[in-house]
């Protein structure tokens, strides 16, 4: 079991941690950005660097790197973007750290917009999350209350000012120019790239988008420096730690803070859950939110994180990790996967549109007890033609899943189509 | 010029042109849905997806531009079996019912498919439907045979310059359409139907009136107003059926507005008069030509004439015009005439932020340039009117002379006129106009002027040569 007092986070998270004086006496609040208005944005974005830390949205990007893309001079505002989205199914991390420890957030934008030169940031936050957004925005006045946000933040003559702005539900808000689109006030569809968000991204200025998690980790590397925090990781590449967040089937589901590249996936759901519910077998695990290709039973010896999982053709995406026991019907649970994709397209590129639609569709059928022998076939071709062809990232993550499915249960949906119904009911 | 490599071939490339446009100028062609010249670049119908090398994801076209030394692949197994998808994802939804459907025959979906999709469909799902709509009088939209390509959003947005179409719903249901239902506004709404690459929004006026591949095209130039735009007539048997716009960058790019796209019907209406006329008490007497020229020539004999021509004539009408009257009716008091409130060029300007103008003929410039006037008050000892015009110039308050009218008139005219003798309109001649800016535009024959009407030389030629009754 972890040591809870080594985490970042983790230990912080309940109601008492959420107000600024808490903050500031037990988390020395807002001292890292003190130092960091004090220090050069090179010195900055350097150890941001050093420190490994990468994107903790899904696409496990180097922060550093990326904040390194942002053009030194610009005719246009820059602008400082939290994507707060948080919709990939199975994923819940961002939403402790908005209701439990706000002011790390805020913190870590107030450094960032320093960092790459914006005066104006916005925190884009999932519709749903209503208390955290009243949470967010309470934090926030408070911080501009005492000076944290506004017009020179701590003497330093830096002006950052920060707006909560909600979504409306949508789940393609969460790719980044999906998020910029409807943080314009225009449709949430994603923009062909390039250009990218670093050269023009919201509003046409450019943009950094990261995800929660990131920017919260960034007081700790400026306070405790990029090495520090590089070594909390067990990989080469992967620095701090990470929140995943463990539900389905397990006998202690929740929020497990752990060094990144520290554990496997065994080890996770076994030692640190306590294993599977009522002690049955184990049948499959979905690693990294609902679009990342699933896995069995035999593949779970692999540590979770980005490369290795990579390696074995997942992905540890959102490190949302669902856990799925024997007796479940892997057929109506992709069915249910797919049916979300499908539901959340945003319907402007081809293969996504009609695609996903017809993936939901055969296996509807097939869980129906409509199959046909064929349709096996079909929806592999289906998944192959809408996969790594789309406009963004939403066609590879409906797609994802049900390749792996298919692959790797087939036997499963065989037994369906030849059974006319589910063998398990 | 740096250069690319497409299919092989070394191709030099204008930096900043997409692989599409790169690929067209030396014979390549890339399927596209999505894409138009003319508007943004928003790669979602994915057909022209291009296999780069050093690149693992297939690339769409339209939005990547080469760089020195790339390597394109158009026709790659990768590229070719992605086309055959796309087709396939756009076809699941898409009524094949091509035999009923208006757009048949030049429809971007049923050429792409035929070239690049596969004979048969493996989808057994059921279709998704829509409700038709009709956007006002000018399109009509049927959902079903959208492939949701978004020119339509775009267009409205970028060059009409009203977002009247948008995209409601999401994913699978997206439905295209006019916000709230409403008609459409923008008096370059026939565009609509020119860029949709299906069935989609067709046009009210056209929609199974003629199948397209019946019909035959003649390049020339509107005559609507000042600015030109270049066009396409489409006619069979000699009768325009549907007016398209043609591109030329430098004047109208690739649209028409409604005026232009429409004006073309007064040529085959019924009340166009395409005999020669003497008008007795609003009666109007067919007669034959020799009759019509007596009586026009008795009226003009030996009176001061006040002569009106149209700026909706062409030059070389102009310059033979010019020509004649000093020959043939020395007493005639020449002036130009056209638009209401816009007599001469200064007082020609933009009628919007498009492409309309104030002149609402076409020659205004050009009559201006053969020295002609425009014609604000008859000269006093006027005693007769003798009017020459296209199918467009408004013709002014005569104040009770008696006129004499060659050219295109309609039976409303007639009161105004005691002789009319027929001519030919925009589509029925071959000529010169001149556009505002100083461009010289060829105009084309499409069609035989309708009944016994007569090219204006003819006209004149027999005006000259008819034994004269009384000349002057």
């Amino acid at each position: 079991m972890q040591n809870q007092n080594e985490t970042l986070f983790i230990q912080h998270f309940n109601e008492k941690a959420r107000p600024l004086d808490y903050y500031l006496k037990q988390m020395s609040g807002y001292s890292a950005a003190k130092k960091a208005l004090g220090m050069s944005v090179d010195d900055i974005i350097s150890e941001v660097k050093k420190s490994n830390l990468r994107g903790r949205g899904g696409a496990g990007f180097p922060t550093g790197v990326k904040w390194g893309f942002i053009p030194k001079q610009s005719a246009k505002p820059k602008y400082l973007v939290c994507n707060a989205d948080e919709s990939e199914p199975g994923t819940f991390k961002d939403r402790d750290i908005m209701r439990y420890t706000p002011h790390l957030l805020i913190e870590g934008m107030v450094i960032g917009a320093y960092a790459i030169g914006a005066h104006v940031g916005y925190i884009y936050i999932r519709g749903e999350y209503t208390r955290e957004a009243k949470l967010l925005q309470q934090a926030i006045d408070e911080a501009y209350e005492n000076g944290y946000l506004g017009k020179n933040i701590l003497g330093s003559g830096f002006n950052f000012d920060l707006t909560v702005h909600r979504g409306a539900g949508a789940y393609i808000c969460g790719e980044e120019t999906g998020l910029l689109n409807s943080l314009e006030g225009k449709r949430g569809e994603p923009r062909v790239k390039p250009p990218f968000p670093a050269q023009a991204g919201a509003f046409g200025g450019p943009t950094i988008v990261n995800n929660v998690e990131t920017l919260a980790a960034i007081p700790f590397i400026v306070n405790k420096g990029g090495d520090w925090f590089a070594k909390l990781g067990k990989l080469e590449k992967s620095g701090g730690t990470r929140l995943f967040g463990v539900s389905g089937h397990v006998k202690k589901p929740g929020l497990y803070e752990l060094p990144a590249g520290g554990v496997t996936l065994r080890q996770l759901i076994y030692d640190h859950c306590h294993g599977i519910l009522d002690d049955r077998k184990l049948k499959a695990v979905i690693p990294g939110g609902s679009s990342a290709p699933v896995l069995t039973a035999d593949e779970i010896d692999v540590v979770v994180d980005i490369e290795p999982m990579m390696k074995i053709g997942t992905m540890l995406g959102s490190a949302g990790v669902m856990v799925v026991h024997e007796g479940t019907c892997v057929v109506r649970l992709l069915k249910r996967i797919t049916k979300f994709y499908a539901h959340e397209s945003c319907g402007q590129c081809t293969p996504c549109r009609e695609g996903c639609r017809w993936m939901e569709d055969i296996l509807h059928r097939i869980e129906d007890g409509h199959g046909r022998e064929q349709d096996l076939n079909l929806l592999l071709e289906v998944a192959d033609n809408i996969n790594g062809k789309t406009l963004c990232a939403l066609g590879d993550a409906a797609a994802g899943p049900v390749t792996s499915f298919v692959k790797k249960f087939r036997a499963d949906f065989e037994a369906h189509i030849r059974g006319g119904k589910c063998p398990n009911a | 010029m740096p250069k690319c490599i497409i299919d092989g071939r070394e191709v030099e490339f204008t930096p900043g042109k997409n692989i599409i446009e790169v690929a067209k100028e030396v014979g390549i062609s890339i399927p596209f849905f999505c894409y138009h010249p003319g508007l943004s670049v928003v790669a979602q119908c994915r057909m022209c997806a291009v296999e780069i090398e050093k690149m693992p994801k297939l690339q769409t076209a339209c939005s990547t531009v080469p760089t020195e030394g790339m390597v394109i692949k158009t026709k790659s197994d990768r590229v070719l079996q992605a086309q055959k998808a796309t087709m396939e994802f756009l076809l699941i939804n898409h009524p094949l019912d091509c035999p009923i459907c208006d757009k048949a025959g030049e429809c971007d979906l049923q050429d792409n498919s035929f070239g690049f999709g596969d004979a048969y469909s493996r989808y057994t799902e059921e279709r998704r439907t829509y409700m038709d709509l009709d956007m006002g009088p000018v399109i009509k939209k049927n959902m079903n045979r959208c492939i949701h390509c978004t020119r339509c959003i775009r267009f409205g947005d970028e060059i009409a310059g009203i977002r009247e179409m948008v995209a409601v719903q999401r994913g699978n249901n997206t439905e295209i359409t006019t916000s709230d239902g409403r008609a459409l506004e923008t008096d370059y709404a026939g565009n609509y139907a020119d860029i949709c690459p299906t069935g989609s929004l067709t046009l009210h006026d056209f929609r199974f009136k003629k199948r397209v591949w019946f019909l035959t095209k003649t390049a020339t130039v509107c005559e609507g107003c000042s600015r030109g735009c270049n066009i396409d007539l489409h006619h069979d048997a000699g009768v325009i059926q549907r007016c398209t716009p043609r591109e030329n960058l430098a004047i109208n790019k690739y649209w028409i507005c409604d005026e232009g796209r429409f004006n073309f019907h007064y040529v085959n209406d019924e009340s166009r008069i395409t005999d020669p006329v003497l008008v007795e008490a609003g009666h109007l007497n067919s007669v034959e030509w020799a009759s019509g020229l007596d009586q026009a020539r008795k009226l003009m004999a030996g009176k001061k004439a006040l002569v009106l021509l149209g700026s909706d004539l062409t030059q070389e009408e102009g310059k033979l015009l010019k020509e004649f009257f000093p020959k043939h009716l020395p007493n005639a008091q020449v002036f130009h005439f056209g638009t209401p409130g816009v007599s001469d060029s200064k007082s020609d300007a933009d009628a919007d932020k498009i492409l309309k103008r104030k002149s609402k003929t076409a020659n205004l410039h050009g009559m201006e340039s053969l020295g002609f006037k425009p014609f604000e008050k008859a000269p006093a000892g006027c005693e007769v009117a003798l009017v020459i015009r296209g199918g467009r110039a408004v013709v002014p308050a005569l104040n009770g002379l008696r006129a004499i009218g060659i050219g295109v008139f309609q039976k409303e005219h007639a009161k105004d006129f005691s002789v009319i003798l027929p001519g030919a309109s925009f589509a029925e001649k071959d000529g010169t106009v001149v556009n505002f800016a100083g461009h010289e535009q060829k105009v084309a024959r499409a069609i035989t002027p309708p009944g016994q009407s007569k090219l204006l030389p003819e006209v004149l030629m027999m005006w000259i040569n008819q034994k004269a009754v009384g000349a002057a």
